[in-house]
């Protein structure tokens, strides 16, 4: 029975994900096309951040490097297809991961975030200030009014991720490594895991899976300014939308970004502006720190510490005693 | 030679004020090694006291300095145990959660200035708005003087209390180890609680000074975390002595490349800068943080 169980739900998931586009007007296709973006980005975010454990407050740089490669090599200058143009976006972003992930990844904790922060922020900067990228004007892609096409667009490559990240972290050694690594890094040294390659794969990993999504975020779009790509909002709801959903799992990151962009919408969609979405954010993440440490995720998790399995108890347990859970 | 002096002026007198609200960060950091990305907020927020102060009771930023005590104060003692807990909770990484928190912490307040207030610039009038010396063909402006001599003021008195008495020296001792102060019979939570809100009252009357000096609006709390993070950095967290000479060092040096360069080169120097010396000395360029 329980083996089953998952196969029947992965049927009907993927029923139900391509049927959606007979089913939903343009409008709650677009939704769910940004759904599925935020939902591979989180994901990606999780890489680094869940799995590796360490905080990336500049993952935007990768999406942002995404979406300028696509934006500049489909312009006049180059005139390319766009789908040459994503794995030189893809590249990128590994090579800049790998670059700088070497002295980066040295720092722990709060100096890493800082340090990744800073590196995005120059960056940020460095497109305001260029030519080739527009400066803050930004750059125009040539239009293409498909909204199936970008559906399944975001859909192949949230579900491309979804897989890699199984694959490789919760079925290889690779993901085991990095876990250990996450864990207590000089135990996982002493074990003889290469730390400083694990973490920078897992770094390259992460910062190109974000590169995909920047580059149909792009084509999607059609124009792109260093705020929109390289902000600080973009990093800000992919640390959300993982800490929401479940430091660490699979499945979590999806959750907690169909959660969010949905709530994002509505409050567009009623009152014309997000600035309460920003406060919703800051007050989802210390909700979720105060008293969901492991996220949504952790409310359905087969079995907790004190060997509840009820998500209901769970979350009441959670909410009379924050702290206690590990 | 006039301009280069100018800019040097210019520069000192802001990293005077940056250094009022770093030295409270550094302590923050020593006593509860937590990063506090909140601190931009807490600026901006002082500017928005201020100017309800001015347009609701007609009153001048100078009266809300007090004001703005008060309040932070009591603010930040509240926040402050919350944020104590996280940290020594039980969770798999207190120190990300925490990081989370204050992060939560700050977009929480910039969301709520953004609904509250909107994306347009406020100011603060107060009585030496637009009052200037020269001194030979170098204007000073009076507010900035007396803005810098304020922050003078609090860091002379935080260093006080450092140095000088008996629960400075509690407070030193937490930041040096926390679990044998508690030995000795410091109270490390109730300590940490007060050390927060006093970090906030005083971040907040820094905020009423920054508004009075430029402007204030809720985007701008981002600039001003990066400048207590670029001070901080720079001294080596948790160093207190480090960051009067960061603040002014940073003042100088955003105030040079905003004169010399251009404007918008000035954000990407000092970020450029952070990153570099977080890769080249993480404990800071005194080599005297954590």
């Amino acid at each position: 029975m329980r083996g089953w169980f998952p196969i029947v739900l992965l049927v009907c998931g993927a029923a139900v994900v391509f049927a959606l586009p007979e089913l939903l007007n343009a409008y709650w296709l677009r939704i769910a096309t940004g759904v599925l973006m935020w939902a591979g980005l989180a994901c990606s975010w999780n890489i680094i951040g869940g799995y590796a454990g360490y905080i990336d407050f500049g993952h935007s740089v990768f999406f942002g490097i995404g979406a300028y490669a696509s934006a500049i090599l489909m312009g006049d200058a180059f005139g390319w297809p766009f789908a040459a143009t994503i794995p030189v976006g893809l590249l990128a972003a590994g090579g800049v991961a790998a670059v700088i992930g070497g002295p980066t990844l040295r720092l722990r904790g709060a100096y890493f975030a800082i340090a990744t922060w800073a590196f995005a922020e120059t960056l940020l900067q460095l497109a305001t200030v260029l030519e080739i990228t527009g400066g803050t004007a930004g750059l125009s892609l040539p239009p293409f009014l498909n909204e199936r096409f970008f559906y399944f667009a975001m859909l192949t490559a949230a579900a491309a991720t979804y897989a890699l990240t199984w694959l490789l972290f919760e079925r290889s050694r690779f993901g085991l490594k990095v876990k250990a690594l996450r864990d207590h890094e000089p135990a996982a040294e002493a074990m003889g895991i290469n730390t400083a390659a694990v973490k920078l794969q897992a770094f390259a990993l992460s910062a190109a899976t974000a590169a995909v999504f920047g580059s149909i975020y792009a084509y999607w779009v059609t124009f792109i300014n260093p705020r929109s790509t390289l902000g600080g909002d973009i990093t800000d709801q992919m640390v959300v939308m993982v800490l929401l959903g479940g430091l660490g799992s699979l499945w979590g990151p999806a959750l907690g970004a169909a959660a969010l962009f949905i709530v994002n919408r509505i409050f567009w969609m009623y009152w014309g502006d997000t600035t309460f979405y920003i406060a919703i954010l800051g007050l989802a993440i210390i909700v979720v720190v105060l008293f969901l440490p492991n996220g949504l995720a952790g409310l359905f998790a087969r079995k907790t510490q004190n060997g509840s399995q009820n998500a209901g108890r769970a979350l009441w347990r959670a909410l009379t005693r924050p702290g206690v859970e590990r | 030679m006039d301009l280069l002096l100018q800019t040097l002026l210019n520069g000192i007198l802001i990293g005077g004020i940056i250094a009022s609200f770093s030295i409270g960060f550094q302590l923050t950091f020593g006593v509860l090694h937590v990063i506090d990305f909140a601190v931009g907020a807490w600026v901006v927020l002082g500017g928005y006291l201020a100017y309800w102060m001015s347009t609701l009771l007609g009153v001048g930023g100078f009266v809300s300095l007090p004001v703005a005590f008060v309040v932070f104060g009591a603010i930040g003692y509240l926040i402050g145990p919350v944020i104590y807990r996280v940290r020594n909770s039980r969770y798999a990484r207190p120190e990300l959660m925490a990081l989370a928190l204050t992060f939560g912490l700050f977009t929480l307040l910039r969301g709520g200035a953004l609904t509250l207030w909107g994306f347009n610039t406020r100011s603060v009038p107060t009585a030496l708005s637009g009052e200037s010396l020269m001194i030979g063909s170098v204007t000073v402006p009076l507010l900035r003087v007396v803005a810098f001599a304020f922050a003078c003021a609090v860091a002379a008195a935080l260093f006080l209390i450092l140095y000088r008495t008996r629960y400075g020296l509690a407070i030193r001792a937490t930041a040096e180890n926390r679990h044998n102060a508690g030995l000795m019979g410091v109270d490390v939570q109730r300590l940490s609680a007060n050390v927060y809100g006093l970090y906030a009252a005083v971040t907040g009357m820094a905020g009423v000074l920054m508004a009075a000096i430029y402007s204030v609006n809720p985007e701008i709390g981002l600039r001003y975390t990066l400048f207590a993070f670029f001070v901080a950095v720079l001294a080596g967290l948790g160093s207190v002595g480090g960051a009067i000479l960061a603040a002014l060092l940073f003042g100088i040096m955003e105030s040079v490349v905003a004169t010399y360069v251009g404007s918008s080169y000035s954000h990407l120097a000092i970020f450029a800068t952070l990153y570099l010396v977080l890769l080249v000395s993480p404990r800071g360029i005194l080599q005297r943080g954590l």
